[in-house]
This record gives structure tokens, sequence and C-alpha cells, in this order.
């Protein structure tokens, strides 16, 4: 009977138009979030080194070649470079500047040598345990890690000489040794161990003390320079990195490019299509509350009737928060099915377009339906408690 | 409980000249279990009296006092309680729900404090003279027949006081009698007093106090 008493002045139409709004605002909301989140985790994982970490180096032109300009960073090169917004961290990528061999040390593998490239990057760049990435005179092992083409060219080597060949797992467990050697003819040896893979480095990958003791002891003397740095750009700003490095007649791997590109595009665009949600949910929050009013004031005379009757104001309060929190609640469980329904499709569209994004659906965007719920219900509650003791 | 009007002055009345006997400006106590006919003619301030009494207006001086508590300071769950226990009312408007029928509008405040059985009530509308109307919305009652379901909606709670503001101006002497019998009847059972507005129909009861606007 209250509820007959209650809501029986409604505008139908307004409400359509507040629920549409809500649906329109939900159903935007969990899919920006969703894809917002799902897009920046894009690559995460797939590499050693960070997402949004490209590897750069100097054009190489006809006029470095004749030494005429020169090929290598100084560091006010790189402090200029970090003092732009859209970049996070600038790193030299530290080469060897001594004689250093790398050979297979393991009954499971046969014997192999040979004279190697080793570099060294920062921790903060790479996707690895900062533990793990470490090394001092006393450590059991040095931490490395390889080119992917590496274990490739072991595995043909392997191939080559009937043995059977190692997966990443395996390659992880087998042991190695550097031997390092100075002009006099010194040498040093020490065990070694990969912990990961990269695609994007040519070369070995050392943890920095032990570029640092080599250089040290091992140095032919001559200084050694920075031809490769790292780059960490901001999420979705990856265009601006872009620009960055053409002014600066810098290089980097094509497709690392492509996909901090890719990302930044769709990130932008999702947070586009966020910022129009949220205010969706606002624009159809203030409907509501404006439709509340109305309900309110068109039932003005019932409302005050049954306070003079005795009824509490709590009961009617919660009569109204109710009767709005089933209406978004449907709004929201109907937003939740056609979310789902277009994800469905925009994987497809997605993995179309080579990007393969984590199908999992993303806790926060669930989270931000359930926060805009939440949202509606206390609004309702003011509301409906403002316009009750108004009564009163 | 006692009500005590403390020089109560409703200020739209302030301006005008009250006769020596008014209970407007004095102090005016309405003891538990009184009978009170409250007689006076238009304008003079009867609904004024009822809302006042009510705590629905605030805009007098002085103060209304229910066993020597100001209301003014009474909190909405307070009032509630009073309400639903201690005061009913019937309003000049009657304040109804026009498309409700009969036994919805009884039922509505009678759910409250589940005072009477649904028989009850529709043997009550039948002493009443209206048992058919039952299940007729409200809104299609003639006045007096309205009146008549407003009185029995105002019976059907436990009360120390019930204020009626002219309950029987649209009833013919004989269902108006009907009804004050009811009125009486229900009061004794509880103990509770009354107080009835009036252009100056008295309706032949002998009542306890008068008091004057």
């Amino acid at each position: 009977m209250l509820k007959e008493i209650l809501f029986k002045n409604q505008d139908r139409k307004q409400l359509f138009i507040a629920m549409t709004g809500a649906f329109l605002g939900m159903t935007f909301l969990l899919s920006s979030i969703h894809y917002l989140i799902k897009v920046n985790q894009f690559g995460k994982g797939a590499d050693i080194l960070g997402p949004n970490t490209i590897i750069v180096q100097k054009k190489v032109t006809n006029a470095s070649t004749l030494g005429m300009t020169k090929t290598d960073f100084t560091l006010k090169e790189l402090d200029k470079m970090r003092a732009e917004s859209f970049v996070q961290d600038v790193q030299p990528i530290v080469s060897n500047n001594f004689n250093i061999s790398f050979r297979t040390d393991d009954k499971l593998v046969p014997y192999f040598e040979s004279d190697v490239f080793i570099q060294t990057i920062d921790k903060d760049f790479l996707d690895v345990k900062v533990k793990e990435w470490d090394w001092t005179k006393e450590s059991d092992y040095v931490p490395m890690i390889l080119p992917r083409d590496f274990l490739v060219m072991l595995n043909t080597f392997m191939a080559a000489e009937g043995i059977p060949q190692v997966s990443d797992e395996l390659a992880k467990q087998l042991n190695f040794k550097f031997r390092l050697r100075d002009p006099d003819g010194n040498k040093e040896y020490f065990p070694a161990k990969i912990i990961g893979f990269t695609n994007e480095v040519a070369s070995i990958l050392v943890p920095k003390p032990f570029m640092t003791y080599g250089n040290d002891n091992f140095s032919d003397g001559t200084p050694s320079k920075i031809t490769q740095i790292m780059i960490a750009g901001k999420e979705s700003e990856f265009g601006l990195v872009e620009n960055m490095l053409k002014q600066r007649g810098l290089e980097s791997k094509n497709a690392q490019m492509v996909v901090g590109r890719l990302k930044s595009v769709v990130g932008t665009l999702f947070i586009v299509v966020l910022a129009i949600s949220i205010i969706a949910v606002f624009v159809s929050g203030l409907v509501l509350i404006q439709y509340l009013q109305l309900l309110l004031s068109k039932n003005a005379y019932e409302v005050r009737t049954l306070l003079r009757m005795g009824y509490a104001p709590q009961e009617l309060i919660k009569r109204f928060t109710k009767y709005f929190g089933v209406l978004f609640g449907i709004v929201g469980g109907i937003s939740l099915i056609v979310f789902l329904l277009m994800k469905l499709y925009l994987d497809t569209v997605f993995e179309s377009g080579g990007l393969y994004l984590d199908s999992s659906i993303s806790i926060w965007s669930i989270g931000a339906l359930v926060l805009a719920y939440g949202l509606f219900i206390w609004s309702s509650y003011r509301n409906s408690r403002l316009g009750i003791y108004s009564e009163y | 409980m006692n009500i005590h009007f403390n020089q109560v002055m409703p200020k739209p009345l302030s301006s005008i000249t009250h006769g020596p006997d008014s209970i407007w400006g004095r102090d005016v106590e309405l003891n538990k279990g009184e009978h009170i006919l409250l007689n006076a003619s238009s304008g003079k301030g009867k609904s004024t009296f009822t809302m006042t009494c009510l705590g629905l207006r605030k805009d007098y001086t002085g103060a209304v006092l229910y066993d020597g508590e100001n209301i003014s300071a009474k909190k909405p769950s307070e009032w509630t309680e009073i309400r639903q226990t201690k005061l009913s009312v019937v309003f000049q408007d009657l304040q109804l729900f026009p498309h409700l029928s009969v036994g919805e509008n009884l039922l509505l405040k009678n759910n409250l404090t589940n005072t009477y059985t649904e028989q009850e009530l529709r043997d009550k509308l039948t002493t009443l003279g209206i048992g058919e109307k039952w299940d007729q919305q409200c809104g299609l009652l003639s006045m007096g027949q309205q009146q008549r379901v407003a009185i029995l909606r105002a019976l059907s709670q436990p009360y120390e006081w019930l204020i009626m503001d002219e309950p029987f101006s649209h009833l013919d002497k004989e269902n108006a009698n009907i009804c004050l019998q009811m009125i009486v009847e229900r009061s004794k059972e509880q103990d509770a007093g009354f107080v009835l507005t009036t252009l100056g129909d008295d309706h032949g009861y002998n009542y306890t106090k008068e008091l004057k606007l």
C-alpha cells in the first residue's frame, strides 16, 4: 500500500531518460576502465624489459661513419631527455671495456665458448625481482639476461650435434662461466646463470656491479662510451617520446615503437571514453536527483500525511532508497551483461588487429560499477532524506 | 499526558484583540482524560490550535508543553512515537488518501499499531452507517462519509489525546451523535482525553471543560 501511495505520481518519461543515461554511463564506464587497464597491461611479462621501455641509439649517418659526428651520448644529453615531462626515466646502457668470453659449464650440454659483448642496464628498467639482479664477488653466480636469439643459436648448435634442445626453463638451470682477461693475459672465471631472456637487446645483460668490477680490473684503459640508452615513457604519452626521438636523430627497434604507439593511441582513446562515461554517470545522477525531487514534490501531500499519521521518516526514506536501489541494480546488471557481450566482440576486434589482450575481467572495472551504483544509492538516500524531512 | 499552553500566541493572530476568556496568550492546562469543547467562530484559530497542539505549527510565541517538556525540542523519532501512541487527530480537511479504498485508508493507520482486526474495523464502519463502503474509493464518498472514515481512522490507534478539528461539520445530528458516542467510548476505554472544536454546536454532550478562542 505504501508503494502505491508514494510512487503513484511518476513521470515515466523522465525516469526512462535517467535510467538510459545511467545505463550508458555504467556500460561505458565498465568498458573504458576494463580496456584502459588491459591495454596498459599489454606487453607486461612478455619480455624481461618494462612495457613502456625502448632502447635507442643515434642514427648512423655518412657523417658519423667519417667521424664528423658522434654516435655516443654525453651525460648532458641524458639530463636534457630526463627533464622532458613525458619521460619517466633515462639510463645509459653501459658496455664492457674489457675482454670477456662466455662458455658452457654443464654436463648436460656440450662445451661451447665464444667471445661476447656484455651490457648492463639499471634494474628499474627490468621486470625482474630486484634481489635477483645484483652481484658481489661473493655471489654464487653472475645473473644474466640473454638475447632470445642466443638460445635459438645454442639450440641450433645442439641439434647439429645430435643433442636434445633446451627449453627456456631448462636453460635457466644450466651452469655457464664468464672468463675475464686483462691486456697482460691475467684471467678470472665467474660462474653464471640465465635468469631471463629478451628480444629487445642483442647483447648479454649483466648486473651493474659485475660490469664495474670488470671495467675497473680488466680494462685496457680506453674510456667506455655510452652508445645506447634506455628510455621509459609515461603511459599514453608515447607519441611525445617518438617526437623527441625524431628531433634528436635517435632510432629504436621498429617493433618497440609500434607497440608503444599502439598502446598510446588506444590508451588515449579509452581515457576519452572514460571521461565521457564519468560525465554520463554524473549527468544521469543529476537527472535522478531531479527526478527524485520531482517525485517527492508531487507526493508531498502523501508523505506529509503519512508522517502525521505516525509513519517514521526513516521508513519512508528506506522505501525511496530501496525503490531506486532496485531500479539501478537492474540497470547495473543490464550494463554488466551488455559489457560482457561487447567484450566478446571487442576482444575479437583487438585480436584481429594483433592486440592480444588478457581476456579476464578487470576487477577495477567491476569496482567502478559498484562505486557508481553506491553513489546512485547514496544520492537517492540523501535526497530522499532531505525531501522527507522537509515535510516534517 | 498533560498538555500545557504557556502563553501561546500564534503570530498570525497576534494583531487581533482576543476576549478575556480566550486561551491565546494565557496559561491553559489540558489535563489527562478531560473531554474538552473548543467553541469559536470562524477565523478565531481553531485549526491553528489543532496544528499548534500537534506540533505541526511553530509560528507562535510562548510554549506548548507535554508533561512539562517543550515540544519544540522533540526529535522526529519522538514525534513518530507520540503520533502512533499518544496523540491522534481528525484534521478539518480530513487528510485521507482519495485514490485508496476506505478499507485501505483505515488499515494504513491501523497496521502501525494493530489496534483492531479487519473485522472489528468493518463492524465499526457498519456502526457508523457506511459498512458497505469498505471497498469503495475514498475520494468518491460524500464529505459526511469521508468524515466518518477519518474519525474511525483516528480511533484506530492507542492515544492519550484525540484532537478533532470540526469533525462533524458535514454530518447530520443523528450521525454526529453516533460518532461522538463512539469517540467517548473509545476515549474512556483508554482513560484518554479529547478536544473537539466546533462552530457553536455542543452536540448535546456534557464536557468536562470548555475553552474559548
